[in-house]
């Protein structure tokens, strides 16, 4: 079996194409996910219309704040592009921008009043960014409406206290609570002037608790986030496995399904049947072709992976420390899935038909995999059936779970019951290919 | 003195009858010659006489080294002559003398066998049937493709066999060559006809 093996791997050395393939498409596969783990990490271009005038500092209810400091919070996450209204209608109708935030005339008037909300208008494309800008523009309102609350709590309790303790309030004198207890209490103290002097007391221990009611009327529910260590950005890590798990998937299906097949092409299935090899043995050394294979370019994906996640500053993930779990679980799933391809290599018993047919049923098997088990339930079970779906989940632990044994156990019992499974089914499918 | 009896093994293909049932037997020191038009079963019942095909019935006995030469080259094309010689060798497990097998069919060691001439690929097919010292040799067309000087070769590899005690079984549609048959069997549409 290891001398089939051998010669397999050597056979593989000497086709440069299919070799250059093979080293190519992980490389590129890894490459263009890496990108797009960048590209997520990346800021979408955001036009900013300030058709208002913002000043630099806004005051409201007394209270200053500076408006540019909120603005440049959201421009960690985006680029803000200052525009003029044309131009920025202009970028985002040629997809320059993704979004235009406008700031329209009499926001700060109606910022002022206190009694009529300002609004900004936000206009997005419909690609795929547009959610996220919108989720940051919500931010950004949020983070306003947080500093404003504060102005607006203040100015209103302003007025509270003159009711409490009396003042001026434009071209008025309030009397306040204060004094016309004290009014009240030079007074003969009739029933009525004594429930009058009840009520003013009531009424300030009321409004000593007007401060507290606002800022729970204001922010009934306060989102706390502490600062901590650890993986920050699960996206990376479900993009990376998938970027393995699909590769490993795509080659080991192909490469056993072809070599399976070849034996037949070159007539040599007849030369192995005659007692050189069991069934069991060539689709052992298949397998284990696969295998092998898989494990080279599980190392160069997970290799490429890492050097892009370091060099693109993406947080999250182990992706050196856990690198030889990654293996293992490369070597599971190519294993279980280069038992697939023995098996559709000796249906198809003829190498381009057997590519072609791997081709079409592992496409299949990847998006099924894909499928959230909300968006399809069907598509979810049959997926749980098949291996690529148990090699992300184990890659996806290895990778990224601080505690990630029990997860690695259950996918290692699942990789190793499929492969068992299709291991008989191939054994029982290259009786065809000697037929 | 038997060295080879297939005992009603059969070929079938669905509904298509590749062989009928069919006895043969191979006894030592013959040269059996089979003749018949193409798709008559003489490939088949070679595979089968030589363990590269299951028969669906009936089955093969025979306790002797068995050489077996298919009609189409079946060798490892990305490999050389000689690793395709050591690789087969090594799965046999068996230690045949590569260097004088390949002198005395004079094949080139070091050249890729996909790059050789449709000669030469059959000239290692039969080479190929001889790592493990065989006493039955079967032969599918084993001339098809040769020049007549490596034809003599093959010829003459069939009398040694004979002559060492063996056997030999081969396919040919040139009748001139069933004058190296001590016998000759005529299949049609999957039957031994004569």
């Amino acid at each position: 079996m290891t001398a089939l093996l051998r010669k397999d791997l050597l056979v593989l050395r000497r086709s440069p194409l299919l070799l250059g393939a093979l080293l190519a498409y992980p490389i590129v596969i890894a490459l263009l996910v890496g990108l797009v783990a960048g590209y997520a990490n990346a800021k979408p271009r955001v036009a900013f219309v300030d058709e208002a005038g913002l000043p630099a500092v806004v005051t409201v209810g007394g209270h200053r704040f500076h408006i540019g400091t909120v603005v440049d919070q959201v421009a960690q996450q985006v680029t803000l592009v200052h525009l003029s209204a044309g131009e920025a209608a202009r970028e985002l109708s040629n997809g320059k921008v993704v979004a235009t935030i406008t700031v329209p005339d009499g926001f700060l008037d109606d910022l002022g009043s206190s009694t009529t909300s300002p609004h900004l208008i936000l206009r997005t494309t419909s690609g795929g960014l547009s959610s996220r800008v919108t989720q940051q523009v919500q931010s950004l309102v949020y983070q306003l409406n947080r500093k404003l609350q504060s102005g607006y709590i203040a100015a209103n309790l302003a007025e509270v206290r003159l009711i409490e303790h009396g003042g001026t309030f434009g071209p008025y004198t309030v009397l306040g609570l204060d004094h016309m207890d004290s009014t009240l209490a030079g007074l003969p103290q009739t029933a009525k002037v004594q429930q009058l002097r009840t009520f003013v007391k009531i009424a300030r221990l009321a409004l000593a608790e007007t401060g507290n009611a606002l800022h729970a009327t204001a922010s009934p529910i306060t989102l706390v986030q502490p600062k901590q260590k650890g993986r920050t950005w699960i996206l990376s890590a479900q993009v990376q496995s998938y970027g393995i798990a699909l590769t490993v998937t795509f080659l080991a299906l192909l490469l056993a399904a072809g070599a399976t097949a070849t034996e037949r092409d070159e007539g040599t299935i007849g030369r192995l049947r005659r007692g050189l090899l069991s069934r069991g043995e060539l689709v052992g050394s298949k397998v284990s072709l696969a295998a092998v294979a898989g494990v080279a370019l599980g190392v160069l994906i997970a290799i490429v992976f890492g050097l892009v996640v370091d060099i693109g500053g993406v947080r999250g993930g182990e992706p050196w420390q856990r690198l030889p779990l990654v293996l293992v679980g490369v070597l599971l799933a190519a294993a279980a899935v280069g038992a697939a391809g023995v098996a559709l290599g000796a249906v198809a018993r003829e190498a381009r038909t057997a590519s072609l047919l791997a081709v079409l049923v592992v496409l299949p098997v990847l998006f099924l995999g894909l499928v959230p088990r909300g968006a399809f339930a069907p598509a979810f079970w049959i997926s749980e059936f098949l291996p690529f779906t148990h090699a992300v989940r184990w890659l996806t632990a290895a990778l990224y779970d601080v505690s990630p044994w029990r997860t690695l156990g259950i996918e290692t019992a699942w990789l190793l019951g499929i492969g068992a499974v299709l291991f008989a089914l191939a054994r029982r499918a290259v009786r065809l290919l000697a037929a | 003195m038997t060295l080879l009896r297939a005992d009603g093994v059969e070929r079938r293909y669905g509904d298509v009858v590749a062989l009928a049932p069919t006895d043969f037997e191979l006894a030592a020191a013959e040269s059996v010659a089979l003749v018949g038009p193409n798709g008559a079963g003489k490939s088949t019942l070679l595979a089968i006489l030589a363990g590269a095909l299951e028969p669906s019935a009936g089955r093969v006995e025979g306790s002797v080294r068995v050489g077996w030469v298919p009609q189409r080259p079946a060798h490892y094309a990305k490999l050389t002559v000689r690793e395709n010689l050591e690789l087969f060798a090594r799965l046999g497990r068996v230690q045949p003398d590569v260097d004088a097998l390949l002198a005395r069919f004079e094949l080139p060691p070091d050249r890729i066998s996909g790059e050789l001439s449709l000669g030469n690929r059959q000239r290692l097919n039969v080479v190929l049937s001889l790592l493990d010292e065989p006493s039955v040799l079967l032969l599918d067309e084993p001339t098809a493709s040769l020049d007549p000087e490596s034809r003599g070769r093959v010829w003459a590899l069939v009398d040694e066999v004979r002559a060492d005690g063996g056997a030999v079984c081969f396919a040919t549609h040139d009748l001139d060559e069933t004058s190296h048959a001590t016998r000759v069997v005529r299949l049609q549409d999957g039957r031994i006809v004569a």
